[in-house]
């Protein structure tokens, strides 16, 4: 999606998917999804940050403020419904684009979308694009995250109490922020020479997601209190 | 009218400044109305207006006249003195029935206790559930609460267009932030109903933050406490930049100062009847008798409340209403109260008097908030998770590790008067409480901000609002699961998409059940619409691919379209729930999330496991019948073996070992798929399709395991 698109409201040329035409300020459309074309657009580019696995979470906040109140709907309030529609779509896209960067595992994942490696879970339309092999985790992380879950079911049933689930929800995040940092350096060196390749940051990526669900069962349990 | 008559240049400045959208505060207990004008100092403040006798506030009470359903129905407070005498015909807090079915847990709880008979029960003993609930008047009318919630609205219409002097069309209508579905689309129909133009539903504690930031320019996080006449919200906002974005929303939308009034009344009841000695009558039996509790219970939950705020010097408490004595005397010895000693057809409810003597019914604030305590402590948990969901962490602990820190709790609503509340509050976020701006108008002030914002064409603050989905919006898939498309708490609008298969060999058709709620069985959430994807080609399970797409716009309404993948066949809709709720199933979706998540959990992934372990028996069983000829007959054999260790585990309540035989399955069959793939190549068939069947046991044992 690097075309180029003109401005409805002036002509002037801009980035296909900028949400805003530079020249004039009007809000612009969403391009449509072409049928065969990845649904990845650029989330770093709409909030016009570098690329980057390494987001000042500040910066994040300002932008997604400052472009909110460009694109915000209420702000077209008297605007044509052309418009309104339009900023409906866009902001709609900034959202989103906000709700994936803010966080650093799905802010890994896209990174890796924008290298056309997708996981599993959201997949794009098998037909339409070449097959992508599912990610196969290794037999030893599965049996380790077997045991995991079983530590983790354990100490909720057999009595353990909030301290024997806090302690194993804190091994858990300490795990979660090795490969975090982890994926964090292999992203930042994949272009290097002698960089790890794309797949082996993929399965590193893949296990936080194994690792949030682990976490997110072990806080709803402690939401009861 | 007036203004059509006006010179023609005094009709131009007025038309420059004539178009004022109201800002409404539909209340359970009372409603008010507020709007922003410019004015001489510029600083476009919100301000309310005065519409019930000289007050602000408009009691969210409708009377109708018995016989006479040409009459007007009287609305407030000539309403609200109605209320004892004609307890049938004089409707209180409509609000938490709105949205609401016959058979709601609300008009359960009603009907079976104090409200029986003085509340109109609903229509009759009708067996139509999905229909809204209605109250039957004396002289058999019927009334729905979205009729009583217009004629509220009407009246604020009329009135505000008397103090303004000019008519009025437009306004923004608040809810709570925890209403679902159902009880927006009821406010929005009776703001219809009433004449106006909705702009805009706003949240209620979104609207009082945005009061609040305006008022003190500040910049920061905040939470909203917000307990009101019938419900409990509690908001966690960023105000920065100009912007105030929503972090998290939470709460109860059937807990609220109500509650403490029927706890009390049932108390005041039960001792009336002991102290009568005579056999006790039944409850709710004598509807004028439960009404008088009830209302009885009010006055005295108000008087001592005020009794405290005044010896504390609260600023928002009308100090003309008590003396410091009597205030004094009423925390030292409690008020009294009568019920019964009264005539026939005579008014049968006296006030509290003050008395130092201490008959039956005495009342203290020790025993008021021994009562009231555990309902308002249910408010906690409902906090706790806000907080933990905006990833912000209060003074006191409570939240989220390491987060944001929390800068200040707001207080919204008439209930956080109460001493008890506001003690809880200052404990369990460790702040003591904004109480700046008075309570019962701030939320109706910001309605007025936003209506302003949404309609001029220069607003007087140049800020925006960032609202979020206050609960999980998904679609039901086999095995009565929920999966959730949009999670709650994400910023609005917002869209969704997922793909999702087909089950069965040549399915045709599949039905898209949209529901809202927390809960992993979709019997435990609200169900929302149901439509049929039809005409989905004929192929082998799961292969098909469904592409189904949820969209929140700004306004928080759902639509959900549904895309076959192969040959483009579509349907959409926007969601439009029916008002009737089939049974309780907001309360249960409210209280019962947190306390079975790990039952929902369990029975999640055992019902996963089956439902993965019957598709990969029958793919296997398909490929044996197909390709059986390329196993040695010990193979065979083997995998035979793994089949039916399978179907055994499958009968079983535990999902582990469903998870083990079907991971020996995937071993003991990976050499057979192998095969299998390669006569595929050799056979320049769609290769893939094993390869991918292959793939899914992976993933969906991985899925089984707990990752998505």
């Amino acid at each position: 999606m690097n075309g180029q698109a003109a401005c409805w409201s002036c002509g002037a040329a801009h980035r296909v998917d900028a949400p805003l035409c530079e020249a004039c300020g009007k809000v612009q459309p969403v391009p449509p999804h072409r049928p065969g074309e990845a649904r990845t657009s650029d989330k770093f580019a709409m909030l016009a940050l570098p690329r980057s696995f390494d987001l000042d979470d500040e910066a994040l906040s300002t932008a997604f403020r400052a472009l909110s109140r460009k694109l915000h709907p209420d702000r077209f309030a008297r605007a044509t419904p052309q418009e309104r529609r339009f900023a409906l779509e866009q902001t709609t896209r900034l959202n989103d684009a906000h709700r994936t960067l803010r966080t650093p595992a799905k802010r890994a994942e896209h990174l890796l979308e924008l290298r056309g490696i997708h996981l599993a879970g959201e997949r794009e339309s098998a037909h339409q694009l070449p097959v992508q092999q599912p990610l196969q985790m290794s037999m030893e992380f599965l049996e380790e995250m077997m045991e995991e879950r079983e530590a983790l079911l354990e100490a909720k049933h057999g009595g353990g109490g909030a301290e024997a689930i806090a302690k194993l929800a804190a091994a858990m995040e300490l795990k979660q922020a090795t490969t975090l940092a982890r994926v964090g350096e292999m992203l930042r060196g994949l272009d290097a020479p002698g960089a790890a390749s794309i797949e082996s940051v993929a399965e590193q990526i893949a296990r936080l997601r194994y690792y949030e669900r682990y976490l997110d069962e072990a806080h709803g349990r402690g939401a009861e209190g | 009218m007036l203004f059509e008559i006006a010179e023609p240049g005094a009709s131009r400045t007025k038309e420059a400044c004539a178009v004022v959208a109201l800002g409404i505060d539909l209340g359970t207990t009372n409603s008010l109305v507020a709007v922003v004008q410019a004015d001489e100092a510029g600083s476009g403040a919100p301000r309310c207006l005065s519409i019930d006798e000289g007050s602000a506030l408009l009691p969210s009470v409708v009377h109708y006249a018995s016989g006479s359903s040409d009459t007007q129905p009287l609305v407030g407070r000539a309403a609200r003195r109605l209320l004892a005498s004609s307890p049938r015909d004089t409707l209180a807090s409509v609000k938490r029935f709105m949205g609401k079915s016959g058979s709601d847990a609300e008009t359960r709880r009603l009907t079976s206790y104090e409200f029986a008979k003085p509340l109109p029960a609903q229509s009759g003993a009708s067996s139509d559930d999905s229909g809204s609930v209605r109250f039957l008047l004396s002289d058999g009318r019927e009334v729905t609460p979205v009729e009583a919630s217009a004629e509220i609205l009407r009246t604020l219409k009329s009135r505000a267009e008397e103090a303004l002097g000019q008519s009025v069309k437009q306004a923004v209508i608040t809810v709570p932030a925890y209403f679902d579905d159902a009880q927006r689309q009821a406010t929005k129909d009776a703001g219809r109903l009433a004449g106006l133009d909705v702009l805009r539903l706003l949240n209620e504690p979104t609207a009082a933050a945005l009061a609040y930031g305006l008022d003190k320019k500040s910049q920061g996080t905040f939470a909203v406490y917000d307990l009101g006449g019938g419900t409990f919200d509690v908001s966690i906002l960023e105000l920065k930049d100009g912007v105030f974005e929503v972090k998290s929303v939470g709460g109860d939308s059937a807990l609220g100062g109500d509650d403490f009034d029927r706890a009390l009344a049932t108390h005041l009841l039960a001792q009336a009847d002991a102290a009568r000695s005579s056999a006790p009558s039944k409850a709710g039996s004598d509807p004028k008798r439960t009404r008088a509790a009830i209302v009885a219970a009010r006055e005295i939950k108000e008087k001592l409340s005020n009794a405290q705020l005044l010896l504390s010097d609260d600023p928002t408490v009308n100090a003309e209403s008590l003396t410091r004595e009597e205030a004094e005397r009423v925390l030292d010895v409690g008020l009294v109260v009568s019920l019964d000693d009264t005539q026939p057809g005579e008014q049968q409810f006296r006030p509290p008097i003050l008395r130092s003597a201490a008959p039956a019914l005495r009342v203290t604030m020790a025993n008021f908030e021994s009562l009231v305590r555990p309902l308002v402590e249910r408010t906690g948990a409902a906090c706790k998770r806000a907080l933990e969901d905006a990833g912000v962490r209060a003074p006191s602990g409570l939240g989220k590790d390491g987060g944001r820190k929390l800068d200040g709790v707001i207080l919204v609503g008439g209930s956080t008067r109460l001493p008890l509340v506001r003690r809880y509050v200052a404990e369990i976020f460790g702040l003591e409480a904004l109480r700046d701006l008075n309570p019962d108008e701030v939320v109706a002030l910001g309605a007025a901000v936003q209506a302003d914002l949404l309609t001029a064409e220069t607003p007087q603050h140049d800020v925006l609002l960032l609202d979020v989905t206050p609960l999980s919006l998904g679609l039901e898939t086999m095995g009565g699961l929920a999966e959730k498309l949009i999670q709650r708490n994400t910023t609005i609008p917002a869209s969704a998409g997922q793909e999702f298969t087909t089950f069965a060999d040549g399915q045709n058709g599949m039905d898209i059940h949209v529901v809202q709620g927390e809960r992993e069985l979709v019997q435990d959430c609200r169900s929302l619409a149901r439509f049929t994807l039809s005409g989905i080609p004929p192929l082998p399970a799961g292969m098909a691919r469904v592409r189904v797409e949820f969209r929140v716009d700004a306004d928080g309404i759902l639509s959900v379209s549904a895309r076959e993948m192969f040959t483009g066949v579509s349907q959409s809709i926007v969601v439009k729930p029916a008002h009737g709720l089939t049974d309780d199933e907001v309360e249960r979706m409210l209280l019962s999330s947190i306390e079975n998540a790990q039952q929902d959990l369990d029975a999640r992934m055992l019902i996963d496991a089956r439902v993965e372990a019957q598709r990969i028996q029958r793919a296997t069983e398909k490929q044996l019948e197909e390709n059986g000829d390329l196993l040695e007959a010990s193979e065979r054999k083997q995998i035979d073996e793994a089949v039916a260790r399978l179907t055994a585990a499958g009968a079983g309540q535990a999902h582990r070992p469903i998870l083990d035989a079907i991971e020996k399955l995937d071993r003991q069959s990976k050499e057979f798929a192998e095969r299998i793939m390669n006569r595929g190549i050799e056979r320049a068939l769609k290769g893939h399709s094993v390869d991918e069947f292959h793939g899914q046991i992976g993933a969906h044992a991985k899925k089984a395991l707990g990752v998505e």
